[in-house]
């Protein structure tokens, strides 16, 4: 029976290029496909909603532990990478812009340049990530960079063996220059690959130095969190700044991973699009995917200021 | 659509063109579109893993036989709890009313010729068969032993068992659900044929919609949820590792924004259900519609406020406990709103006990026990005395079992001739499900009295003194699995020699039954165009249900 | 659906509405760089946290309105954004009801 009606449906109306038969017309198809879209983006926010929690409880519990690991993020790779997702959010706009118009050309222009953009994140992304395997910042153990202490030359002097890896200068602030120069800081020996910590406590510090004045900077959580037996403990106050560094490398590895799948959706689109599948009357996947484009690119917008700046202006502003 | 007068002819015959016809290879169901047969599909497989579930269960029943651990080793038998809550949750509860009857019926409520998104369909059910090989791979392989909700920090850093594999197979398991609840939503909205405005919809449709939205908004936190513990178990470090200043409580918290709110993804279908069933046997408008459509949506939302509930002793600050405490009691109202609105429908309605309704009657005893009990549960004080008890275990498995699994049975009853075309035996029907009902009592009123005496959940052992009761509970299981088997045989056997049931064996004015059974693949043959309001038994509803009935008995007789 | 819906043609706010808002988004990344280098402690404790996610909701907002034509769209898909962050809101206060009130006043250990 089904195939009775499909052949009289076929010879007797105008069959839009891209209806589904189970749709009347395109207006229900495009409704359907827009609400599915954003029902999906709901529970992708309720995804990284989870995450956003974890974050934002330890946060909370050791903000200054926090301050300290994000400060030593590069914020500054952070805001290029927004800077380019931005731009490549832009273009995927204009791509749809286009498929819209049914320009076919500048929608292939408009994909292609949005790929570009979306790699050089990844690019940037991956520099990154060598730069905390290089420092000892993966909080896991075993998956940083294995220094012996024979590699080590002379502390103060760059290692020998890091030649070939790509090491960001990771000073950006006059006072995590001095921090730099002070005994704080010790040079990378880790023969396990461990997670290490080597800046120093400058954020503790900066928080000591105003509850000296009467303000109850640290938290409860805080309170019993890097101390033992009353004793500022080192060791503590690295577990919580690895929690940071566990945090940002799931969060910003999902995102990265949605990047990919983004990147992916994008050269299906690429192959349609050069292919001239898409017209000013049905461009839906286009749409959609600028929709999860742009959802990926709002995540980060979130994900920047969270780890990469709150807590900056605990160096900047203080000389101590 | 089939005429007026072929519904009431009283011939009942099996239409040749119908779904199950439209073609018999294998990649004509692998590969197909179609709602029903997608529908069908999951129906096998989570009968599969209902049986599986029901495995463990007797084999928890049969070591609590005796106060001794005897039969299985505490090992073991922590293995068999866990493994018995998992599938019976993930593979069982949650999908089986939206997947297999909402799947089917809620496109053929509405009027539609499948849903929205048919490969997105066909997508959840492949994600759900992967996740579940994967579970029951790891399952064989040893199994899990940390209970079904992963309590870390065991679950991330003593246990020995699959933690991660079973981990993984319900991360992926969830995204069918949110598919299947993604496809709902889409559908309900754009898919509607003319003349079916929301407050005509069926109160199932109602209640697929508001699980919808609970498998879209809390599913994904479970995932994440379970991701974060899978890294923490593969790298060895977390957020929820207290010894580096994680937090094991807030697993619990993210794991109860999810596993509350899926308690009603477990009972709303039902309670979808219930409310097709009441109405239509009581040949009666259903009293308080628009409470009822809109209870479910409060349910949905409310129940994302009341997840604290399970945490109450578990180290979450008092301050917020009494917030949740609150709230659940809040939360109840919704639920007590629908019990109220299915009674007042009964109250002069003309009610026939087919065997569908029997086991509507069943629920509502059942559910008003699961759900009063868990008020007690809510209360904060009184729930110090009986967290972790077999208290517990009784209220919710009133709830799961007297609630979901008691409304999917008397679902599938009811439309089982809309799904096959054929009438399965009223008599066996009717036998099983009060064998269920008795079985279920005896199993589970029991472990209230001895969860309220204090016996622990969880354990293989037990002071002997309650094994009077627990003898109870093991031969109350024995009965309830008597009365679950045979619902397979007599179903099976009415695939083979079942009387066709014609379109509309109930006699009922919903769209469901003014199109043939099995339906056609595009489930009408014409759009319908629905000018009758929701359980419309008068004229208006364009069906000549009086007549149609006397000529039923006619032909009967005959 | 929205009689404003795409297909009549004005679903987008035209080329230079798109750079337009590229613009904004540009001006408030460097914005929220810089400003993070600023002690704003002294007007209340937390209000860098404050200016950084108000600059990222605003940023947040632009994209979902035009970019994403959000401003354009049914009332539905407008629904569907708002109850997304209201479920998120309900995540973090309720669970952070819970750390915020540990050990605080008869209860504290
Ligand atoms: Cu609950």
């Amino acid at each position: 029976m089904a195939t009775h009606s499909d052949t009289h449906h076929e010879e007797f109306h105008y069959h839009a290029p891209g209806l589904q038969h189970q749709f009347e017309d395109m207006k229900q198809q495009e409704e359907s496909v827009s609400i599915g879209m954003w029902a999906f983006l709901v529970q992708e926010i309720m995804f990284f909603g989870g995450l956003f929690t974890a974050y934002l409880v330890f946060r909370s519990r050791f903000p200054l532990a926090f301050a300290e690991a994000s400060n030593h993020l590069n914020a500054f790779w952070g805001g290029l990478n927004t800077l380019v997702l931005i731009v490549s959010s832009l273009t995927m706009a204009l791509a749809v812009f286009y498929a819209q118009k049914g320009n076919r050309n500048m929608q292939v222009i408009m994909i292609v340049l949005t790929m570009i953009f979306g790699t050089a994140f990844l690019g940037v992304k991956a520099i990154e990530y060598t730069d905390k395997y290089n420092t000892g910042l993966i909080p896991v153990t075993g998956w940083n960079k294995k220094v012996k202490e024979s590699d080590v030359q002379h502390a103060g002097e760059p290692a020998k063996g890091s030649e070939g890896a790509f090491v960001l200068p990771l000073i950006e602030t006059k006072a995590e220059a001095s921090a730099a120069a002070d005994d704080h800081e010790k040079p990378y020996i880790n023969p396990n690959g461990e997670f290490q910590w080597n800046s120093g406590r400058h954020v503790f510090d900066y928080a000591i130095e105003k509850e000296k004045s009467g303000k109850a900077y640290l938290t409860a959580a805080e309170r019993v969190g890097y101390f033992s037996n009353g004793e500022f403990d080192p060791n503590k106050y690295r577990d919580k700044i690895r929690i940071f560094y566990f945090i940002y490398f799931v969060m910003t590895g999902l995102h990265a991973l949605h990047m990919v799948v983004g990147l992916g959706l994008m050269s299906w689109l690429l192959w349609a699009a050069f292919r001239g599948s898409f017209s000013g009357e049905y461009f839906a996947p286009v749409e959609m995917s600028g929709l999860y484009w742009h959802f990926v690119d709002i995540v980060w917008i979130f994900l920047f200021p969270l780890l990469y700046l709150l807590g900056r202006h605990f160096l900047a502003g203080g000389a101590h | 659509m089939q005429n007026v007068d072929a519904i009431n002819s009283g011939i009942p015959a099996i239409p040749k063109d119908n779904y199950l016809t439209n073609g018999f290879s294998l990649k004509s169901w692998l590969l197909t579109k179609d709602h029903k047969r997608i529908a069908i599909m999951y129906l096998i497989t989570i009968s599969m893993f209902f049986m599986a579930g029901g495995l463990y269960a007797s084999a928890i029943r049969l070591e609590l036989l005796t106060p001794e651990t005897d039969l299985l080793t505490s090992a073991t038998y922590n293995k068999v709890f866990t493994q018995h809550g998992i599938l019976m949750i993930f593979f069982f509860l949650i999908p089986s009313i939206p997947a297999v009857l909402g799947n089917f019926l809620l496109p053929i409520m509405i009027g539609a010729k499948d849903l929205a998104l048919p490969r997105i369909n066909l997508l959840s059910l492949y994600i759900y068969w992967i996740g579940g090989a994967l579970t029951v791979f790891a399952l064989l392989q040893g199994g899990v032993d940390t209970g079904w909700t992963f309590y870390t920090p065991y679950s991330t850093t003593f246990s020995n068992s699959y933690v991660m594999a079973v981990g993984l197979g319900i991360f992926i398991n969830g995204f069918s659900s949110i598919l299947t609840g993604l496809n709902f939503i889409v559908t309900v909205h754009t898919m509607r044929a003319p003349g079916m405005t929301w407050f005509r919809l069926p109160l199932f449709v109602w209640a697929q919609y508001a699980t919808s939205l609970v498998m879209i908004l809390g599913t994904p936190v479970i995932a994440i949820t379970v991701l974060l513990l899978a890294i923490e178990r593969t790298v060895g470090v977390g957020i929820f590792d207290p010894a580096i200043g994680g937090d094991p409580i807030l697993f619990q918290h993210l794991f109860w924004f999810y596993s509350h709110p899926a308690v009603y993804i477990m009972i709303l279908p039902g309670m979808g259900v219930i409310s097709e069933l009441i109405s239509n046997f009581s040949r009666k408008k259903i009293f308080g519609y628009e409470f009822i459509a809109f209870s479910s949506i409060a349910i949905a939302v409310f129940g994302f406020l009341v997840w604290g509930h399970h945490m109450f002793v578990s180290g979450q600050s008092i301050y917020a406990g009494m917030v949740f405490s609150f709230l659940t009691m809040v939360v109840a109202v919704p639920s007590a709103i629908k019990m109220f609105n299915w009674t007042a429908t009964l109250y002069k309605g003309s009610i026939s006990y087919d065997t569908p309704m029997l086991y509507a009657i069943g629920f509502m005893g059942l559910f008003l026990i699961g759900g009063l009990t868990g008020l007690f549960l809510g209360a904060i004080g009184l729930t110090v005395h009986l967290t972790d008890t077999y208290f517990v275990v009784a209220h919710f498995h009133y709830v799961m079992v007297g609630g979901q699994v008691i409304a999917y049975l008397g679902g599938i009853h009811y439309w089982w001739p809309k799904m096959t075309g054929r009438m399965y035996s009223e008599f066996w029907g009717k036998i099983s499900a009060m064998l269920v009902f008795i079985g279920f009592n005896l199993t589970f009123f029991p472990q209230f009295i001895v969860g309220y005496q204090g016996m622990p959940r969880r354990y293989a052992s037990y002071p002997a003194e309650f094994q009077v009761l627990n003898i109870f509970s093991t031969a109350g299981a024995s009965v309830l699995g008597v009365g679950l088997v045979m619902p397979v045989i007599y179903l099976g056997a009415s695939l083979i020699n079942g009387k066709p049931a014609g379109d509309n064996p109930w006699m009922l004015p919903g769209l469901e039954w003014r199109t043939s059974s099995p339906p056609p693949t595009e489930n009408f043959e014409k759009t319908p165009v629905v000018t009758w309001e929701a359980y419309e038994f008068g004229e208006e509803s364009g069906l000549d249900l009086d007549g149609a009935r006397r000529r039923d008995q006619v032909s009967t007789v005959v | 659906m929205s009689d404003k819906h795409m297909e009549t043609g004005e679903g987008h706010i035209g080329y230079p509405g798109y750079i337009g808002v590229f613009t904004i988004l540009v001006v408030g990344t460097i914005f929220t760089y810089f400003s993070s280098f600023w002690d704003l402690d002294s007007i209340f404790p937390g209000a860098n946290t404050l200016l950084a996610l108000a600059i990222a909701f605003t940023k947040m907002t632009f994209v979902m309105l035009f970019f994403m034509h959000v401003y354009w769209s049914p009332r539905l898909i407008w629904l569907s954004a708002v109850a997304s962050f209201f479920w998120l809101a309900i995540m973090f206060a309720y669970t952070m009801q819970d750390y915020f009130t540990r050990g605080l006043g008869v209860f504290s250990v």
